[in-house]
């Protein structure tokens, strides 16, 4: 009985194995967009140049392990310039999936290039790897064709810099709040939530300004001005990179000293805003600390010190910054890396619940991956931190969660 | 009606065919999309001089009129698109003011119109009505084979427009008035009247586009729908085929939206270098548009 069993499982698997290897795929067909020029070329590059760096160094390994095939399978990137244009974003996304038939499908970086990808990727049954496009209306219940790979979502991203006005900030003698920022669906949603979670709170603050401008405004002038007015503890300024730099240099040229400056991209893309800014503009600036700083430890992937260095092999001419964003592609990347690990197959739903799996189990050098039941993310909360000067150099000191905690905030700035 | 047998109907018909052979619909939808607003603009600067620049301002609130409709109306997605082509209308008639002014004045006015729409629409203090800009999710309407089919009508009747002016006496007397409006004026021309009317044809018809483009992208924010990229590439794919034609501005969208769909998926790292030198070499050589290729010889292209 025992040999005619051993006997039957010999011939199945000797039937069997030949049939898996026919069936696998010569290369795993990964499309994407990206926007080498326009006005999100900024935020684009660094997450395009993430994923692509991981492909090289898979393809160079002999390629991803792909559980459905039980082999490693070469990688090829389809990649289009979508320019910053949303309608040709839309034909492109389209001609990945219809024409190209990428296997997996990630979208451009941030929310208004991502949403030409929603309704698409949904109605051709495609799970869309959504990379930094925080947008509230991507996600639904119904919806299971889509996930947010690295920014937490902005309902909740700027909780640490609520919560230490709410919890330290009285302490410090932080009563009047201002809020800046633009009129667009990150920062607009982060103004929001910043907004409530200090009403909420019913902690003794005011916000004493609180005014929205178009994003494109290169000129805070007035608004610096109108700011000062009010006599704020604290200033929160919620835009984009060129919002910062302007805000920035309007705040050195004018010559104010807020007592407490949050801004985002300080934090995210440092090296973006010294360069426009300089080290001492930036000096004391409250912002996000990027997980470039943070060094996460990793269960999947490379640690930060072994990207940063593998980053600068494969673009040593510094074009692209460093930051953020450069971290959000690499880690999109592992997540696609670990779900062909432990789908069994390269159907979307499939797919799908992958990803879903990895929810509180990844850990890269981004922190932990975690994902809410419509897909958003909600792994890591950045720490809000503090850029200190010391001998020229930028660096950040962290200041909330107390937990994380490195050291006091200079406050009110010097 | 030769004009409407002869390049109408195929063209309708050629657009209808194609999604039976060819996958990428989207594109075919924008193609669509483009030819409705390169007629657009064809009918406001071929026929009466001015160049809008700020064109998106009537595609984007058809976007929003559409949205807004069926979010809070909760309107078939039919019934959306003619809102939306009333809300081009009606904010042509808010904007018709700016046709007291002309050249550059027009251009850079219609353009400011147009961001101050965008800006109005992504206030956030309008949340509760246009999301602000947070965007909006209409999935519960989406159809894009209806939307394709819609975009088709739409098409159509942007083309029947231009058939109507290029054939007409209404579109001879638009011309005079374009060429010089005292001299119009002076021969009976209603040279205001006549001016509106054509504005808000334009703005009817890129209210439509921006409906039905809500109705297929489904998902979108203040930027999307207000990217000034819309005006940018309806105003140089009219003026490469060449304006006051019928023809002009299908071969623009067609030759030149092709190339650039075919550098895109073919050779995109030189896309800005080919795409500039061919636009380069246009100015250059046929500044009147490709159908002066064919006027220069005598031909007469309709």
């Amino acid at each position: 009985m025992l040999g005619r069993t051993i006997a039957a499982f010999t011939l199945g698997m000797t039937v069997a194995l030949p049939a898996i290897a026919a069936d696998a795929p010569t290369e795993i067909k990964i499309g994407t967009l990206y926007a080498s020029s326009g006005r999100y070329a900024s935020i684009s590059m660094p997450v395009h140049s993430g994923l692509k760096l991981w492909i090289e160094q898979k393809n160079a390994e002999g390629g991803v392990y792909v559980k459905a095939f039980d082999k490693k399978i070469p990688i090829k990137l389809v990649a289009y310039d979508d320019q910053s244009n949303t309608a040709t974003a839309s034909s492109l996304y389209n001609q990945l999936i219809t024409q190209d038939k990428v296997d997996i499908l990630v979208a451009d970086s941030g929310s208004v290039l991502t949403a030409p990808a929603v309704a698409i990727a949904r109605d051709h049954k495609m799970f869309l790897f959504n990379q930094t496009g925080t947008g509230a209306s991507f996600f639904s219940k119904d919806n299971p064709y889509i996930a947010l790979m690295a920014d937490p979502v902005s309902t909740i991203w700027p909780k640490p810099i609520a919560d230490f006005l709410i919890h330290d900030g009285p302490a410090l003698g932080i009563k009047k709040v201002a809020i800046l920022y633009s009129t667009n669906e990150f920062t607009g949603t982060q103004a929001t939530a910043v907004r409530k979670f200090i009403k909420d709170s019913g902690a003794p603050l005011e916000i004493v300004y609180d005014q929205g401008i178009p994003t494109e405004t290169t000129n805070y002038t007035v608004m610096i001005n109108n700011i000062r007015k009010t006599q704020p503890d604290a200033v929160i300024h919620l835009g984009y990179a060129p919002n910062d730099i302007a805000l920035l240099r309007n705040i050195g040229e004018v010559g104010v000293k807020f007592k407490m400056l949050f801004s985002i991209y300080a934090g995210l893309e440092t090296e973006l805003l010294e360069k426009n800014v300089g080290a001492k503009g930036l000096e004391h600036v409250f912002t996000y600390v990027p997980p470039t700083d943070l060094d996460y430890p990793v269960n999947f992937g490379m640690t930060m010190a072994q990207y940063r260095a593998a980053w600068n092999k494969t673009y040593p001419d510094g074009k692209v910054e460093f930051g953020f964003n450069a971290v959000a592609g690499y880690t999109t990347a592992l997540v696609i890396e670990k779900s062909l690990s432990v789908a069994t197959s390269l159907d979307q739903l499939e797919l799908h619940r992958a990803v879903f799996s990895l929810s509180g189990e990844l850990k890269t050098l981004d922190g932990t991956f975690g994902l809410d039941e419509m897909g958003g993310q909600i792994g890591e909360l950045t720490p809000l931190g503090q850029i200190a000067l010391k001998d020229g150099h930028l660096k950040f000191v962290e200041i909330y969660p107390h937990d994380a905690n490195n050291s006091k905030p200079v406050y009110p700035r010097p | 009606m030769r004009h409407l047998l002869l390049i109408v109907l195929p063209l309708l018909v050629i657009f209808a065919l194609l999604p039976g052979v060819y996958q990428n619909h989207l594109l075919l939808f924008n193609f669509v999309i483009f030819l409705v607003l390169a007629q657009g603009v064809n009918i406001i600067y071929g026929f009466t001089g001015y160049l809008p620049f700020g064109y998106v301002g009537f595609f984007g609130a058809g976007a929003y009129g559409f949205a807004i409709t069926v979010m809070h109306y909760h309107a078939s997605a039919p019934m959306a698109v003619l809102v939306a082509g009333a809300v081009g209308v009606a904010l042509g008639l808010f904007l018709s003011p700016l046709l007291r002014l002309s050249g550059a004045y027009f251009a850079i006015a219609n353009m400011a119109a147009a961001l101050a729409v965008l800006h109005f629409v992504a206030n956030p203090a309008l949340e509760d009505i246009t999301r602000g800009p947070y965007g909006v999710s209409l999935t519960g309407t989406f159809n894009p084979t209806l939307a394709y089919a819609a975009a088709l009508i739409v098409l159509a009747l942007t083309m029947g427009i231009v058939v109507f002016l290029k054939n007409s006496s209404f579109g001879l007397a638009l011309q005079a008035v374009r060429e010089d409006p005292v001299s119009a004026s002076m021969a009976g021309v209603n040279v205001v009247r006549m001016r509106v009317i054509a504005w808000l044809a334009s703005a009817l018809v890129a209210g439509l586009a921006g409906g039905v483009y809500a109705w297929y992208v489904s998902v979108f924010f203040p930027d999307n729908v207000f990217s000034s990229d819309f005006s940018i590439f309806a105003i140089v794919f009219a003026l490469f085929g060449g304006v006051a034609t019928i023809t002009g501005p299908i071969i623009g969208v067609v030759a030149l939206y092709g190339v650039y769909n075919l550098i895109g998926f073919t050779t995109p790292q030189y896309f800005q270098l080919i795409y500039g030198l061919l636009i380069m070499v246009l100015v250059l050589f046929l500044p009147a548009g490709l159908v002066s290729l064919a006027t220069r010889r005598g031909w007469r292209v309709p």
